[in-house]
């Protein structure tokens, strides 16, 4: 048979471009494939850390601060703490991730890598290369509970931190949903300290739906608050909510002065940020208030 | 709260793609072109202070050669007006209900009659079709107080099957029986479409009838016209092995290849053979009645060229485009669509409900439980796709998705 | 935990299956329907082999004391060996016979043992090089041993073979004298298959021919099914090795038994698409197979054959015990079954086996046609219990180009059994009555098996009697893509592609026939229900 024939043949029959398929008969005795496709490790070696850092600081750094008017506070809690550490912030838009990365400093800026939707980020292998190379991603299976978690585990303890997204997929309407209990599990299990973030006016900049930012630079603070550790006995359900509070606080801090959030805090009077009970028009107006500019009007508005 | 579903959305890039490259590279549709997406979509809400709708679970939903030419950017953009996007695709569903709905309790296992006819859209009064029970001929079907949507499955409100989750109405929902299992649950909606071509069909008592296609379609259609109509000679065009011994199983006469069904209606009616200059050998005489049930235009076209002059044509898969429609002028045929169900009228005179008669009749056909040759969950979706694209390559009749797994 | 074996049935969604053809392969697209038996994935190595030696060596199972003890000053010990026939391929070094002998002689050293000799259980088979035994025992033995104390055991040297006796089936036993006057031997085995350990090992290992025609015999073969069913009454020839063992033991003969059992990673990880199943092939593993076969296929044949020997097999060692012979031996078929069995649900019409480039008789040699008849018809097709895979009066089906080629030094008496016996008749019982006593006393091929590298005169009709079974069992016989000439003489028929083959084959099992595809190697036994 001449090499053409064979290859058209073996491409007939392993069915080239099509989706893998395992014999009737088989099924039973195949594993299903774990990981689907694409490995991402490969983003988390020397070289993938190098590359990372150039397009983070070359290209995404510039662009994000090109397009809105970038303020970032809370880094010094970051000073002494010793990694890894499990970042979590609201998610409100596409935009969180790259904010988070560009903004964070150096030593952590190397080993940190941020969870996404496996079924999303890691179902093609061009967002997938992408998700790995530019957010060091790794896959989190939101549809399979305990389970889904595995990768962030692993990458715990090899000592890289990570960023998750405890709602699981952006707000609808710019209010902070129910966390779930992946982040809250994980650092129960393994100990290891939760630093809270809040983006404030990432969901006004770029709502869901929405692939560029919106004219006119809108201002998008983020905010890093103290790391909070899992306490002896604690259940995942109480950190979880603890979580959302320290968020919560962030946001009363960011509006108001870090001594009233503090003070509210200690009164349990930190605002909710689950918005309010209404109709959804209400919770998205409400959502989507511009952030005010903060000091004296630029000398041209 | 959000869902766990594929969502269909409008892409203009990939519906090009799809059309452009879809059929030399069938891969891609599964692929980077396919215009669908695994997201958390927030939960479907019924018309606020309707009553009568439910969610419902689904533990079945299959995909139906309407999904899939959808997907690939064949279907005529006729639908354009009768869908809202982005919607959740999957109409032939068996479920279980999450609250109580009317008479049927929570808990409930349910199969979907799809159609979003004018109950479910609180038109009232309903339009002449449905106060005939007629509901597949729904007039109302883009208008009303659901968003428009011929089905559930096209209907961006109510969500459908391919998820976690859905919204269904009263007028939607049918208890499946207990001995029903999921796998034959999931294709009483195809059955119930299938008893419906059937009985369109009007086949007189030792009529023969070609039936193109034995994939799920035309496997249920001939087992419908067993059923509820006494058709004299059976034959069964069917393009792979395992459909053609499906075939054989579920009663045909004969079965051939299409290549060589021209031939052998010929030989069963004794009709001339003639061969045209361009394109497929038609007959002078043939069979009393043809059904579609492949939606491809060589199908037609050899539907429409084996049947005797006055005879019938039915069709029963989506129909492709730019099928000859010479012999249906000259041989003065009857042309018959047949879409979705709704209350037949049975040779006896009396009047049921298709999915009553589905449900009824699916209980005692063991042929059924073999026709689910794969199921998929929700995040394998493109392996789901792909397979279904080429089903009858692979053998394999109907692939579904268990969104619960 | 390792999946288990199974049965494939071939549908549309099945890939072409991998067949294996001498010094090559295929890919082959099978009709729907086929069943295929896949070997059980390979179990995982033990963790820490030396301690489990130790453990093995010092907590011996059965009716026998921890070796140490069986070790006194001043005693005459000999170390028996298995020889290159096992494993296949050879495994990488360090090859576990060269970590048990480390162990062992270390012991015997501090024991204060003087007299040691060891030596090559060669039984027929050709005496192993000395590059050969240095790669087997490793780089220590070899020099403290080799060629004074390590040996090939030589069957025909009168004065070193002691006659034993006779079993009550009135069967000579004849072995090695300096084992059969030593106090203690100690055998070191690897167990491939069913067929190998146990008795085997001394009474026929260190046998001279007198004592060996009692069971390498037709009439034995034929009532062996299997001979790689070792339970007692399935195996004529393993019922009489126990027989000639147990009378070893009667006459006081101590031996201390050490037998291993391997996984199945027959191919090294560069070949690995060979130990995986088909529709779990990545695109790397396809183009790897693609590139690999023209690779091979445009090689000159000696290129591919040197490519093809200078395979080593990953495998790993699951099982070492030692002690009693027959205690030792059921814990190691226990382990090799657990890598091995596959369940198979009754026989077939037609069966299909790829035969590979190596069998016992041919490493760093040629396959000769005489033994691929043996590897198919008598390794692959016993690969059984119970019942063949296929009916009896059916076809089996075999993959090999089957050159008429042969090793000069290695197989000198094959050259004339193909030309002169073969010739004549290929009827077993026939060729046994008329020529084996000529073959196996012909001076010559004595002289070649003594001093050269060849194997014994009467070997090549071992090899005949190996596939008997298979011959009369079944009611023909296709070699797919096999030389005219030789599968003519071999007195079977051949055919350019499994199509051809199969409609063959519809003059002996009709239209339809059930078809089953046995997927080796890697090795696996069938367990036909």
């Amino acid at each position: 048979m001449k090499a053409a024939d064979e290859v058209k043949e073996l491409a007939r029959g392993f069915r080239w471009g099509r989706r893998p398929m395992v014999p009737r008969s088989a099924e039973p005795h195949t594993e299903e494939r774990e990981d689907v496709g694409f490995p991402t490790d490969w983003a988390r070696t020397e070289a993938g850390v190098a590359a990372r850092q150039a397009i983070l600081r070359g290209i995404m750094h510039p662009l994000v601060r090109n397009e809105r008017s970038l303020r970032v506070f809370g880094l010094d809690h970051l000073q002494d703490v010793r990694g890894p550490v499990v970042f979590f912030s609201h998610h409100s838009s596409h935009l969180d991730a790259t904010l988070i990365l560009c903004t964070l400093p150096d030593r952590w800026q190397r080993r940190t890598a941020v969870g996404a939707a496996r079924d999303y980020f890691f179902d093609v292998w061009w967002r997938q290369a992408f998700t790995a190379l530019v957010y060091a991603g790794f896959p989190i299976d939101r549809a399979r509970g305990g389970k889904g978690i595995d990768k962030a585990r692993e990458l715990v303890r090899d000592g890289w931190s990570i960023v998750v997204f405890p709602e699981g997929t952006r707000t609808p309407d710019g209010h902070m949903q129910r966390f779930r209990h992946g982040a809250s599990r994980l650092a129960l299990e393994l100990g290891v300290g939760l630093v809270p973030i809040a983006i404030v006016g990432a969901y006004q900049a770029m709502p869901k739906g929405r692939w560029w930012p919106g004219k006119g630079r809108p201002v998008v603070t983020i905010r890093y608050g103290d790391p909070i550790y899992p306490q002896e006995g604690e259940t995942h359900q109480s950190l979880s909510l603890r979580m959302q509070q320290a968020v919560a606080q962030l946001f009363d801090e960011d509006r108001t002065t870090w001594f009233d959030a503090i003070s509210r805090a200690e009164r349990s009077e930190t605002p909710s940020l689950a918005g309010p009970v209404a109709p959804a028009w209400r919770r998205t107006w409400e959502g989507s208030r511009p952030v005010a500019r903060r000091g004296p009007p630029k000398a041209w508005e | 709260m959000t869902t766990l579903a594929l969502e269909y959305f409008r892409s203009a890039p990939r519906y090009v793609g799809a059309r452009t490259l879809g059929s030399k590279a069938p891969g891609l549709i599964a692929g980077p072109l396919a215009p669908l997406r695994l997201a958390s979509v927030k939960d479907p809400e019924p018309p606020a202070g309707r009553s009568g709708w439910a969610r419902v679970r689904p533990l079945l939903s299959g995909i139906c050669g309407s999904d899939l030419s959808t997907l690939a950017g064949r279907s005529s953009f006729y639908f354009s007006p009768l869908v809202s996007t982005p919607f959740v695709p999957g109409h032939e569903v068996v479920g279980e209900l999450m609250d109580d709905c009317g008479d049927l309790e929570a808990g409930r296992r349910v199969v979907l009659s799809s159609v979003l006819s004018c109950e479910a859209r609180g038109e009232e009064p309903p339009c002449a079709n449905c106060a005939a029970g007629d509901t597949g001929r729904c007039d109302r079907v883009a208008v009303g107080h659901l968003k428009p949507g011929l089905q559930t499955g096209y209907c961006n409100q109510t969500g459908g099957g391919w998820s976690r989750m859905f919204v269904a109405h009263r007028s939607q929902l049918h208890a499946a029986p207990d001995g029903l299992s999921d796998a034959v649950a999931v294709l009483v909606e195809p059955f119930a479409c299938a008893i419906h071509a059937a009985l369109r069909a009007r086949v007189e008592p030792d009529q023969s009838v070609l039936i193109v296609g034995a994939g799920t379609v035309g496997i249920l259609t001939l087992i419908a016209l067993r059923l509820f109509a006494q058709p004299g000679h059976v034959t069964v065009a069917a393009k792979h092995e395992k459909q053609r011994s499906a075939a054989r199983l579920a009663g045909a006469d004969e079965v051939v290849r299409p290549e060589h069904a021209t031939k052998s209606v010929r030989r069963h009616t004794s009709a001339l053979k003639l061969t045209p200059e361009r394109g497929p050998d038609f007959l002078m005489g043939g069979a009393d009645v043809a059904i579609e049930c492949v939606g491809s235009r060589s199908g037609l076209d050899l539907a429409l060229r084996s049947v005797r002059a006055g005879g019938r044509v039915v069709v029963s898969g989506i129909p492709a485009t730019g099928a000859d429609l010479t012999p249906l002028w000259f041989r003065e045929l009857d042309l018959v669509g047949a879409y979705t169900s709704g209350t037949e009228t049975l040779p006896d005179g009396t009047r049921e409900p298709t999915f009553d008669l589905a449900i009824h009749s699916s209980q005692d056909l063991p042929i059924l439980e073999r026709l689910v040759g794969a199921t998929y969950p929700l995040d394998r979706w493109r392996d789901a796709i792909d397979h279904a694209m080429s089903a009858g390559k692979l053998g394999t009749f109907k692939v579904a998705f268990a969104p619960q797994g | 935990m390792p999946r288990p074996g199974f049965v494939l049935e071939v549908d549309e969604r099945t890939p072409p299956l991998i067949v294996h053809e001498g010094e090559g392969y295929r890919m082959q697209k099978f009709p729907l329907g086929t069943r295929v038996v896949y070997p059980p994935d390979a179990l995982p190595g033990l963790r820490d082999l030396n301690a489990h030696i130790r453990q093995a060596l010092l907590n011996p199972v059965g009716d026998s004391k921890p070796l140490p003890e069986l070790l006194f000053a001043g005693m005459r010990l000999t170390i028996a060996v298995d020889d290159i026939s096992i494993p296949l391929p050879p495994m990488v070094t360090p090859d576990i016979r060269q970590r048990i002998l480390e162990h062992v002689i270390e012991l015997a050293a501090r024991a204060g043992v003087d007299d040691l000799e060891i030596v090559v259980a060669t039984a027929l088979h050709r005496r192993m090089t000395a590059a050969e035994i240095r790669r087997m025992v490793g780089e220590r033995v070899y020099r403290s041993f080799w060629p004074t104390h390590l040996t090939n055991f030589d069957a025909e040297d009168k004065d070193g073979i002691a006659h034993i006796g006779q079993t009550e089936e009135g069967e000579d036993v004849e072995i090695m004298k300096r084992a059969a006057e030593s106090d203690l031997i100690v055998y070191v085995n690897i167990n491939l298959v069913a067929m190998d350990g146990g008795h085997k090992s001394v009474a026929v290992g260190l046998a001279s021919y007198k004592s060996l025609r009692h069971h390498h015999n037709v009439h034995t073969m034929l009532h062996s099914k299997s001979y790689m069913d070792p339970r007692p009454g399935h195996s004529a020839i393993n019922d009489s090795t126990i027989r000639m063992g147990r009378l070893l033991a009667s006459n006081g003969l101590k031996i201390f038994q050490i037998e291993t059992t391997l996984n199945s990673e027959t191919f090294p990880a560069q070949l690995g698409f060979l130990n995986k199943r088909e529709w779990e092939w990545s695109t790397k593993d396809q183009a790897l197979m693609m590139a690999a076969k023209k690779a091979n296929e445009v090689a000159p044949p000696r290129v591919r054959r040197e490519f093809f020997r200078r395979i080593e097999a990953s495998y790993k060692v699951t099982g070492v015990n030692a002690g009693e012979v027959e205690a030792v031996h059921e814990r190691t078929l226990e382990n090799l079954h657990r890598q091995q069995v596959v369940e198979v649900d009754g026989q077939s019409d037609i069966v299909v086996m790829g035969i590979p480039y190596v069998g016992p008789y041919n490493v760093n040699s040629i396959l000769n046609p005489i033994l691929v008849h043996c590897l198919g018809l008598g390794y692959l097709f016993n690969m059984y219990r119970n019942k063949p895979l296929v009916r009896e009066g059916g076809v089996a089906i075999m993959y090999h180009p089957v050159p008429w080629e042969f090793h000069t030094i290695h197989h000198p008496s094959y050259i004339d059994f193909f030309e002169e016996v073969l010739a004549d008749t290929t009827e077993p019982k026939e060729i046994e009555d008329r020529y084996e006593e000529r073959y196996a006393t012909d001076p010559w091929y004595v002289h070649l098996y003594r001093t050269s590298n060849a194997y014994h005169g009467v070997h090549p009709f071992y090899m005949w009697y190996w596939g008997a079974h298979g011959r009369d069992h079944c009611g023909d016989v296709i070699f797919v893509g096999g030389e005219p000439k030789s599968v003519a003489r071999l007195g079977y028929r051949r055919a350019d592609s499994l199509r051809d083959a199969l409609e063959m084959a519809k003059d002996s099992v009709g239209p339809s026939p059930s078809i089953t595809y046995f997927h080796a190697p890697p090795i696996m036994i069938a367990d036909v229900r």
